[in-house]
């Protein structure tokens, strides 16, 4: 951990959001130092309405027989491991995990929570996953990527509300001094109005519109051309313009410009009414009207060569306000959707942005009291987050005796009655691989004093990026599902930086692991399982680590040691969030 | 979308305990490379039925290859040339290819209904429209299903510069996606690192597989098993990792090929049906006519012509075009009427393929559009009657179901029959 007022602000936390705990702190190895602190001054978490017990009862009303299927709650070595990687993108280090599995205090997951939602790492970790659902790593376009994401890393280390934070990204046109990372949004997409429209509405809205852009949607009933342009009508007039005396490119707009469109398959038939239009509205909500002006005044700065017009009523700003205004539940649904999906491992309503009533939600009335309660809490990330980790439904194991006897339907993972396996984000998997083979450890003792969160990022971020470029699927697409190529696997098995930081050095697993004397082989099984899996061996995997290691000494030795790291690093139960 | 494959059935736990433990795949592989190259050849020319895919995405204009209409108002500039296949006439745009007419049939009636490039594209892999709710496997994936024998160290189905999922697989599982070349290159990192012996480098997967193992036994695996299938591949690549090099074509072949990325591509899946792959897919792009249609063709046909040409006749002087069937195919054709922009939109209700090698009549066509091409008149068909003709042409029964997973899967349209005009 990096900073050194934690335990002041953790107990501080603890007393006033959380007063039926004791409080009650995990003693981390809280020992560095932070030269640029990420966390706000000021406690954000308000005294919110505890919900996770609800999210409990929903969970275990929407199946019968639910106590029946369910797997009991997961050991502290599957929470621990679980838990950090969800808040702060990498598995515990050795250090970190010991602590919490020596610790014998009953509430110590809550305490260890609170505490990692206090951390610089829980800031860029879920500023990155924001990253990844808004932007679906495009590449580099007119906008800084660094300076976007310092944007992302401020805004969820002072947990600014989502609403509002989506209001600023949406309202950015590129041309204020403080507020061209926002325009990213826009900008990456180069301005394309049929782009936009389709992610804002797969994002922020849970529906794939694309079909509409032709038609009313063939498959889903209630999504109507309507829609798709009702967005469109927002952006039709904005373009991406490049004021070349100022070397700078922004998201302009005009005064003038309506959307028209007509169906394929009117006009096939011969029976269109000719194009039709709409004003800019958000679903079925308000159309948003828009003031007259006289002709030629509808400017404060006219178009003209070279020259960025400036309208006097811009319909773009409106498209923020509309989007997340309190009479537009969509927004605060998709959203409590997707940080749900992102925690849980599946959607109450999944694909997560095909909701509509023929794909309802597996836990309808859960999906109603989320969306009402993260409005109510002011899109409070930190409390959304927090509520959700502390129920039961996250706690479940993933293991459950009834794989083998039970079929697919009965344990349906829509169900939540275990934990499902959720794949290591590229970054997570990065992350990890360096906390597990002790490559971390080795940076923050060269940083020493300077060590900050930033600080190391920049040591590792060369791994992070390697693995991004292979694991992270195509720019532009949505996360779905889990995919493996053979590119991967001869990457993590061949490649010279994962060979690289496998063997000895000062500090790392493999030279923890070797300086353990040989005939103590139950402390070397454990010390590599611990590093590597978070959790203790059972007896067979001490038996195997003691065979393999017995009798040799040397160079055979060490091959070994690093053989195991590498295989338990590659195992399913790595790869997984379980 | 949620990978559904095999989960839960016979079939691949009997295969997962098979690759348990004791590193069967990684053994079996090194049986096949222990055989001689002689009696692997052999093996192959007996039963391996082997295919390749010419994939030209963007959706080339049926007018300015297989089905020209020169003279007529939607005709464009171009004239019709005859082939080597008596009758046989083709545009003017692909004089190499019209030399090899003899090895090739064409579809001239098709009607897919279907004018997006996605949802074509769906249709021509699949041989089904799209349906909600269940994703078919693309024919890659299911000719490597089918005809790959089964302990193969090869990757069943490989992609050159054409892209490709691993998604296209969908219930035949990571064994049948396909493996991109991206950039037309050998994958990275394909030589064991030189810290490790081989002997150390079966050890590790083998110890990789037991921890594996052990975490799955109380899990929900689909997603596991995509894991740990692929590190089988990984390995099954790094033994023949010969199929990869493609340092060694001569001058000569190079020359004859074309040096663009095209050529060098069509020379990789010589290489690679030669080495025994049972499935390629070649791409070549930019067939998105809307504007500039004619000068478009004239490039992008100058480019394809002669190498596709030069690969089927090479193909037939080796002897490999009796067990290959070739096929030249996209997501659509282009509409008849030549845009304002001098350009063609898209039109999938009257368009050809071509197609060649096992299984087919040389010469052969199926199939009449009327005299502008806007309507098919004579033997109309779609992707079921195709995937039908692309089974019967390798040997399969094509009305036959597959148990992939347990589940009854009709292998093509049971509504449509193989196009049998052009079956040999």
């Amino acid at each position: 951990m990096f900073r050194p007022n934690m335990r002041v602000y953790v107990s501080l936390l603890i007393v006033f959001s959380c007063p039926t705990l004791a409080p009650h702190l995990v003693c981390a190895n809280s020992t560095t130092k932070a030269d640029e602190p990420l966390v706000a001054s000021k406690p954000t978490l308000p005294v919110a309405r505890r919900i996770s017990s609800l999210i409990d009862e929903q969970i275990q009303n929407g199946t019968k027989d639910y106590a029946k299927l369910a797997s009991p709650v997961c050991s502290d070595g599957e929470f621990v491991r679980r838990v950090y990687l969800d808040l702060t993108g990498r598995i515990p280090s050795v250090t970190q995990t010991r602590a919490f599995l020596d610790d014998n205090h009953p509430d110590k997951r809550a305490a260890l929570v609170d505490q990692l939602l206090e951390t610089p790492e829980y800031a860029r970790h879920i500023s990155q996953r924001l990253d990844v659902m808004l932007m679906e790593r495009l590449r580099k376009k007119y906008i800084n990527v660094t300076l976007w994401e310092e944007y992302l890393r401020d805004a969820v280390a002072e947990n600014k509300p989502l609403d509002q934070l989506v209001r600023e990204i949406l309202a950015a046109d590129g041309s204020g001094k403080g507020q061209q990372a926002e325009a990213r949004f826009y900008l990456a997409r180069d301005g394309d109005v049929n782009e936009l429209t389709r992610d804002i509405s797969r994002i922020f809205l849970g529906a794939n519109l694309t079909c509409a852009q032709c038609h009313d949607h063939p498959d889903v009933a209630e999504w109507k051309q309507d829609h798709y342009y009702g967005i469109s009508a927002f952006l039709v007039r904005s373009f991406v313009f490049t004021d070349k005396k100022k070397n700078q490119t922004v998201f302009a707009e005009k005064a003038e410009g309506e959307v028209k469109f007509e169906s394929v398959f009117e006009v096939r038939d011969k029976t269109s009414k000719g194009p039709e239009t709409t004003l800019p509205v958000v679903f079925n909500g308000p159309k948003v009207a828009e003031p007259a002006f006289k002709k030629g005044e509808e400017y404060n700065v006219k178009p003209a060569k070279d020259v960025r017009p400036i309208p006097k009523y811009s319909r773009r700003a409106q498209l923020g306000d509309a989007l997340t205004s309190s009479q537009n539940r969509r927004f605060a649904r998709t959203m409590a959707n997707r940080l749900w999906a992102m925690v849980m491992g599946r959607g109450i309503v999944h694909p997560l942005d095909a909701d509509h009533s023929d794909n309802p939600p597996s836990h309808p009335e859960l999906l109603e009291l989320l969306t009402d309660e993260f409005i109510a809490s002011g899109y409070d990330l930190k409390w959304y987050l927090r509520e959700l980790v502390l129920s039961k439904t996250y706690q479940r194991s993933s293991s459950n005796e009834l794989f083998a006897s039970k079929s697919d339907q009965e344990l349906s993972d829509a169900q939540f009655a275990h934990a499902i396996l959720k794949p290591l984000t590229p970054e997570q998997f990065s992350r990890s691989v360096l906390e597990a083979t002790g490559q971390a450890e080795v940076y923050r003792q060269s940083l020493k004093d300077k060590l900050s969160e930033a600080a190391l990022r920049k040591n590792l971020v060369g791994y992070e990026r390697q693995f991004v470029s292979l694991f992270g699927g195509l720019p532009g697409e949505p996360v779905e599902g889990f995919e493996t190529t053979a590119d991967q696997i001869l990457y993590l098995s061949n490649n010279g930086s994962i060979q690289g930081i496998l063997s000895p050095r000062n500090g790392n697993t493999a030279d923890r692991v070797l300086k353990i004397p040989a005939d103590q082989p139950e402390q070397i099984a454990g010390e590599l399982y611990l590093s590597v899996l978070n959790r203790r061996p059972d007896a067979t995997e001490t038996q195997e680590v003691a065979e393999l290691l017995a009798g040799k000494t040397g160079a055979a030795r060490n091959d070994m040691v690093i053989d195991l790291v590498w295989a338990l690093m590659m195992s399913s139960e790595f790869r997984f969030n379980h | 979308m949620r990978c559904n494959y095999a989960c839960g059935s016979h079939d691949s736990l009997s295969r997962r305990s098979f690759l348990g433990g004791t590193a069967a795949g990684a053994l079996s592989m090194l049986g096949f490379q222990g055989m001689t190259q002689a009696t692997a050849a052999k093996q192959l020319a007996a039963q391996q039925k082997q295919v390749v895919v010419f994939w030209l995405s963007g959706g080339v204009s049926q007018l300015e290859t297989w089905d020209p209409k020169p003279g007529t108002e939607t005709g464009g500039p171009f004239l019709s040339i005859p082939t080597s296949a008596p009758g046989v006439h083709i545009s003017e745009l692909l004089p190499y290819t019209a030399q090899q007419m003899h090895h090739l049939a064409l579809v001239r009636g098709i009607n897919t209904k279907e004018n997006d490039h996605g949802k074509g594209a769906y249709i021509m892999q699949t041989g089904r429209k799209e349906q909600p709710g269940f994703a078919f496997p693309y024919l890659g994936s299911t000719f490597s299903h089918h005809l790959a024998p089964p302990n193969s160290p090869l990757p069943g189905y490989i992609s050159v510069g054409a892209g490709g999922s691993s998604a296209e697989s969908t219930f035949l599982g990571p064994r049948h996606a396909p493996l991109v070349l991206s950039g037309g290159r050998a994958p990275n990192n394909l030589g064991r690192h030189d810290a490790l012996s081989e002997e150390r480098d079966l050890l590790r997967r083998k110890l990789r597989s037991q921890v594996s193992q052990r975490f799955e036994q109380k899990r929900k695996t689909a997603h596991t098993e995509v894991y740990n299938e692929s590190f089988d591949q990984a390995a099954a690549l790094m033994s023949r990792s010969d199929i990869f090099d493609f340092s060694k074509f001569s001058d000569k072949d190079l020359e004859r090929y074309g040096k663009h990325d095209f050529g060098r591509h069509c020379l990789m899946a010589r290489q690679l049906v030669e080495k025994g792959v049972t499935f390629v897919k070649v791409g070549h792009t930019n067939y998105d006519t809307h504007s500039e249609n004619f000068n478009f063709h004239i490039e992008q046909l100058g480019e394809f012509d002669r190498p596709f040409a030069t690969f089927i006749s090479d193909l037939y002087d080796r002897g490999l075009l009796e067990h290959t069937l070739i096929i030249c195919m996209c997501e659509f054709g282009r509409t008849p009427r030549i845009n304002s922009r001098i350009g063609r939109d898209h039109w999938g209700s009257a368009w050809s393929i071509a197609l060649g090698g096992a299984g087919i009549k040389g010469g052969a066509v199926s199939g009449k559009t009327n005299e502008t091409g806007t309507k098919v008149i004579d033997r109309e068909v779609n992707g079921g009657h195709l995937f039908h003709t692309y089974y019967q042409a390798v040997g399969l029964d094509s009305t036959e179901e597959f148990y992939p997973n347990g589940q009854p899967i009709a292998k093509a349209d049971p509504k449509t029959e193989p196009i049998k005009e052009i079956l040999a």
